[in-house]
């Protein structure tokens, strides 16, 4: 049985035309060639650290 | 495939030839990201557009720089009704590609439609305002509002399953299944179409109703079934009170009384107006009958009178022709003259009665035979009537007796209108006796009716003389 109280929270306000800058600017945009170049680059810097 | 690390163009090798960079790790990401990408580019092929959502945002999250991914998610949203959220994915693949790029062509296909674009923005507008009414618990003002949203943008999935679920909510199934439907048509394989539809079947199937008795709590006293594209409703377990025959005959008592009323009310004075403007019509024909007949009666009254007057006049006239004994006394008297002259041929008596007849009448009005026989008898006295008269004219005129020679004179012209002496001596005795004017008037007939003669010469002069004494 649907439960219109439960439903309704899975919807949310669409995206305005006004609101697309600065929905824009704070996507996220880091993925997982980013994660990797970092962990790459942080272990080299250990490494010569140690 | 570029190195991470220099940016050279990567071999078959799992390091890069140029800087040395261990680049399997990266490889496998990019190999992962393109995986997702040809997945979403299948969904999206058979229109399961969640479905390639899903996929296109797992191939962004490993390599955000695969722009036909991004490309192809903006496209994917824009096909779902959002268009701002297709528009940031292709402004950012644009900031990642400046140079051919897809995404510019579509960025500038709908900046370049302004009112399209306010449609897009007032379209989501409608649907925030929708949300807030769901929100707001005024379910009916946000079915309206949804109903306006698919109307500016059919396509908006979003938009077609909250209204489903607020037809779910108000048990109308039907239309939440033909909302669900239509999402259907444009996202195949969205999970929550598809748990809603499931819900929306369950309700609708008929030989499962045993099962979803709570669920169709308010609807089990109806019945209701699909014809064509109405839902029809037949309310069950609804009986016809019976009644006994005795209100069944005073219900139609109460059924006669009020068509007798309706008829008394609304029939019978638009009957009476008909009739009484038939009638109005019939005086009014009458009236203009009547006055059509007096008009004639007053020109025949007219036309009467006028006949009236002209039948006295006549009457009249007769009278001054007509004798003691009712006889025209005019004819009688020319006969009598004309018998008396045959008789004992008396020029003097005959006359004498052919003078008095042409002082009553007027010849030339007289009738033709009155005429002839007056002209005749005069033309057999009249010649030596004129001669006698004459001759003692002449004789008073030169013993200057001008009076009586005028008389003799007239008499003579009057007899025989031939003789030129005696209309010459008539006009010297009227200048004699100084009446010029007749004198003129005698000279003047002399010298028309004799000309060349002595006496139109001399009459001539003394018509000078006249003349030239005035």
């Amino acid at each position: 049985m649907i439960n219109f109280e439960e439903e309704l929270k899975k919807f949310h306000p669409s995206l305005e035309v006004e609101d697309a800058e600065e929905a824009i600017y704070n996507q996220d945009l880091t993925d997982m060639a980013d994660l990797l170049v970092k962990i790459v680059k942080e272990s080299g810097e250990q490494e010569s650290a140690e | 495939m570029f190195c991470y690390q220099c940016g050279c163009q990567l071999s078959e090798h799992d390091f890069c030839t140029a800087c040395g960079a261990d680049v399997s790790l990266y490889k496998k990401i990019m190999f992962v990201s393109n995986r997702f990408y040809n997945d979403g580019l299948e969904k999206a092929g058979v229109r399961d557009l969640s479905g390639a959502v899903n996929s296109l945002r797992q191939s962004l999250k490993f390599n955000k720089n695969h722009i036909e991914a991004r490309n192809l998610l903006g496209l994917v949203y824009f096909e779902m009704g959002e268009a701002v959220a297709a528009l940031s994915e292709w402004v950012i693949s644009k900031n990642l590609r400046p140079e051919k790029n897809i995404a510019d062509d579509y960025i500038n296909m709908i900046q370049a439609n302004a009112s399209r674009l306010d449609s897009i923005n007032q379209t989501i507008k409608k649907y925030n305002q929708a949300y807030a009414y769901c929100i707001q618990d005024s379910k009916d003002l946000a079915i309206i509002q949804l109903k306006k949203v698919l109307s500016l943008n059919p396509k908006f999935v979003q938009a077609h399953q909250l209204l489903a679920l607020l037809y779910m909510d108000g048990e109308q199934w039907e239309r939440a299944r033909r909302e669900l439907r239509k999402c259907m048509e444009i996202d195949r394989n969205n999970t929550l179409t598809l748990r809603y539809l499931k819900e929306v079947e369950q309700m609708l199937a008929p030989d499962e109703g045993a099962k979803k008795q709570p669920a169709r709590r308010k609807s089990e006293e109806t019945l209701r079934y699909q014809s064509d594209n109405e839902v029809i409703i037949q309310p069950l377990n609804v009986k016809e009170p019976k009644s006994s025959s005795m209100s069944t005959l005073v219900n139609i008592g109460i059924g006669l009384l009020i068509g007798l009323a309706a008829m008394y009310f609304l029939i019978v004075p638009s009957r009476v107006a008909g009739i009484r403007s038939e009638k109005d019509q019939e005086v009014r024909e009458l009236g203009e009958q009547l006055d059509a007949k007096t008009l004639e009666i007053q020109d025949l009254g007219s036309q009467v009178d006028s006949l009236q007057a002209e039948l006295e006049e006549k009457k009249q006239e007769l009278e001054g022709y007509a004798g003691t004994d009712g006889t025209l006394s005019s004819m009688d008297n020319l006969l009598a003259a004309a018998a008396d002259y045959l008789e004992t041929e008396d020029v003097d008596a005959t006359a004498q009665k052919l003078e008095t007849i042409a002082g009553n009448v007027v010849l030339e009005e007289t009738s033709e035979s009155f005429q002839k026989l007056y002209n005749t008898l005069l033309g057999i006295i009249g010649p030596g009537l004129a001669k006698d008269y004459y001759d003692e004219g002449y004789r008073l005129y030169y013993e200057t007796d001008y009076e009586a020679a005028l008389e003799q004179f007239t008499k003579a012209v009057f007899y025989d209108a031939e003789n030129v002496n005696a209309l010459y001596y008539l006009g010297n005795t009227y200048r004699r006796l100084e009446d010029y004017d007749n004198a003129a008037a005698v000279y003047d007939e002399l010298i028309e009716r004799f000309p060349g003669t002595d006496r139109a010469r001399e009459s001539q002069k003394f018509k000078n003389e006249m003349e030239a004494a005035q």
